[in-house]
């Protein structure tokens, strides 16, 4: 399967509703970013929504017009304009307390529920990720900046979807290096000189989650 | 209902707080959100307690409802998936509030209403009824690929790469 249909999957299982919370935040991240994305995910949603026209009506027995009105309405913190859905949960990006990883490349992990890992992802100027690949599915969403590898590059509201069969080398761009959200259903998986260890690395690591 | 008299009932309540525009607008959408519910598995009491937030929130945030972003449908029908969603995910500890998200999505949406239409007639002369029927049972009644087989009669296999390729279909023309 290429990757715009499953990028497109992506989009219409969060119209749907479908996703979890993790992909969620990371679809309207990739909406907030993304125009096209965005436009998609409206269109699908006006697909969906069109089968309220046709559906059989069951009218509510015990509920009338001024019981919404009187009804308590949730008074939720409203994002602010220049917000984003990300910074509703971390706050400002620039802020954040990142945890080093190795030279030029640090990470922040999301706490949320459920098998998927979810985490931001900081590269400093040129730096480069070994050559690896993924048990499962890896999903990246370019938030600042930019990187490349041998796919192509990628740039700020651009996404990148890896599994099993792709191997890659992503380096983050010379001038302003980047800042990605980064969700991955299982471990990675290191090749070359130093690959055994970074592996060793990850085994050790997934006794502490 | 015409598309104009909704936006006129919308406009009473938003602007004037007009009850008996209300009143219009619930007998209107509240059968349809009831029904979807309760199409989507909830059950009566559920699927009315779901009814009521919705309508609650189109009577206190009508003043969020863009007719140049969308048909109230739509909006109603994201407003009662997304009460969906937190219904189902009321008992885990969540730390993103998908109303809040989505309702931002919504007011920066900048999608152009004419394009995103003649994108949709296009999809909807495309796909065949099996196509529109699988489509509607797996995202908009969230039925899950196994319920869908049983329903259908067919192996779950086949759900799945009918879905697949009814996507790709629809994929064409999203560009």
């Amino acid at each position: 399967m290429n990757s715009t249909a499953q990028k497109n999957e992506l989009i219409f299982g969060y119209s749907g509703g479908n996703l979890n919370e993790a992909k969620s935040l990371f679809v309207s991240m990739y909406l907030h970013l993304n125009s096209l994305a965005a436009k998609k995910a409206s269109i699908f949603e006006n697909i969906l929504a069109d089968n309220l026209n046709d559906i059989n009506e069951i009218r509510p027995q015990n509920l009338k017009y001024t019981d919404c009105i009187k009804y308590p309405s949730s008074s939720k913190t409203i994002l602010s304009k220049s917000k984003n859905p990300l910074s509703n949960i971390i706050g400002d990006l620039q802020k954040i307390t990142w945890k080093s990883v190795y030279k030029g490349f640090k990470e922040y992990n999301l706490p949320f529920n459920g098998k998927d890992s979810v985490k931001l992802i900081k590269m400093d100027p040129g730096t480069s990720v070994p050559l690896h690949s993924h048990n499962g599915k890896e999903y990246i969403l370019v938030l600042e900046g930019s990187f490349c590898d041998e796919y192509g590059e990628y740039n700020k509201g651009d996404m990148q979807i890896n599994d099993q069969k792709t191997k890659h080398n992503p380096t983050a761009c010379k001038n302003d290096g980047c800042i990605c959200l980064s969700i991955s259903e299982n471990d990675v998986v290191f090749f070359g000189k130093f690959g055994s260890i970074l592996n060793l690395f990850t085994f050790i690591k997934s006794f502490f989650k | 209902m015409e598309n104009e008299k909704v936006i006129n009932l919308i406009q009473k309540i938003s602007i004037d707080r007009d009850e008996k525009a209300f009143s219009e607008i619930f007998d209107f959408i509240a059968p349809k959100i009831n029904a979807y519910y309760i199409k989507s598995d909830l059950d009566f009491d559920q699927a009315e307690e779901l009814t009521q937030e919705v309508l609650s929130t189109i009577w206190s945030k009508a003043y969020l409802f863009d007719p140049q972003k969308s048909k109230l449908i739509t909006w109603s029908f994201t407003i009662a998936r997304n009460k969906k969603i937190d219904f189902y995910r009321k008992n885990k500890k969540n730390i993103t509030d998908e109303q809040d998200i989505r309702d931002f999505m919504y007011e920066n949406n900048k999608a152009n209403d004419y394009e995103i239409e003649h994108t949709i007639d296009k999809i909807s002369q495309e796909l065949d009824e099996n196509q529109q029927k699988l489509i509607k049972m797996s995202f908009f009644e969230q039925k899950s690929h196994k319920k869908i087989a049983e329903e259908l009669e067919i192996p779950i296999g086949t759900v799945k790469s009918r879905i697949r390729s009814t996507l790709n279909k629809m994929q064409k023309f999203l560009k």
